[in-house]
């Protein structure tokens, strides 16, 4: 299934967009997402490791825009948000 | 009574009068105005900017939960919070973000103020990209995301 995800932050650097589209197994879960991103960051940024550091480190949104688990089962075509560390004010 | 905006510094600024305009309350006897601005140097570098980056909608929702929080929390009678923060590239000196307060006593401004601003950087999705004077730039570190 095709899922995009929205970038914020850090993550911004994985493209010039503001998303990047991911092929995932049906009834993926959030922790199948993380994996699919470390494969993504070995293709396409030769396994850099301040990258997969912050992709370990960040939660994931639903387009319900709800902070979700490593367990949320990812639906098909739906839109997911990378958050990395945060640092505001 | 709570004010939460994220401002987009494209179309404008953080204005400290707003928030004087929406805190101003003859049940409130003490007002605090917490302003974070950019500062000009982190880890030796020169800094002459800041792009700050935010996801809209969790942000809202993070402020309105902290504001629910610091009510359970505190149980402060008629207090007044406006918060803005900026998304976009600002320059030295501007504001990034504005909290204001106003609360029936001096002790309890202060204390709701800084329950803001600590809460805002473990809870609310933004993050800070620096620019430096030798024109590189980078994406500030930060820490995991704490919700509610």
């Amino acid at each position: 299934m095709n899922i995009k995800l929205e970038l914020f932050g850090a993550s911004r650097d994985f493209s010039n967009e503001s998303f990047i589209n991911l092929n995932l197994k049906e009834k993926s879960t959030i922790r199948d997402l993380r994996t699919a991103l470390n494969k993504f960051i070995d293709t396409n940024f030769e396994g850099n490791k301040s990258y997969k550091k912050m992709v370990n480190s960040s939660a994931f949104c639903s387009d319900k825009d709800e902070i979700v688990s490593d367990n949320y089962k990812i639906s098909n075509n739906k839109k997911i948000g990378i958050i990395p560390p945060i640092g505001g004010g | 009574m709570l004010h939460a905006r994220v401002v987009d510094i494209a179309k404008e600024k953080i204005e400290l009068s707003k928030a004087e305009k929406f805190i101003t309350s003859s049940k409130c006897g003490a007002s605090i105005y917490f302003v974070g601005t950019v500062r000009d140097l982190n880890n030796d570098k020169k800094v002459i900017g800041m792009t700050y980056d935010s996801h809209d909608a969790l942000v809202i929702k993070s402020f309105e939960e902290i504001y629910q929080s610091s009510i359970k929390k505190f149980n402060f009678d008629n207090s007044v919070v406006f918060i803005e923060h900026i998304k976009g590239k600002i320059k030295l000196g501007e504001i990034s973000i504005l909290i204001g307060v106003a609360c029936k006593h001096r002790d309890q401004a202060y204390e709701l103020s800084r329950f803001f601003i600590e809460e805002i950087k473990k809870k609310t999705p933004i993050w800070k990209k620096e620019h430096y004077e030798d024109g590189d730039s980078e994406w500030l570190e930060g820490n995991p995301i704490q919700k509610y």
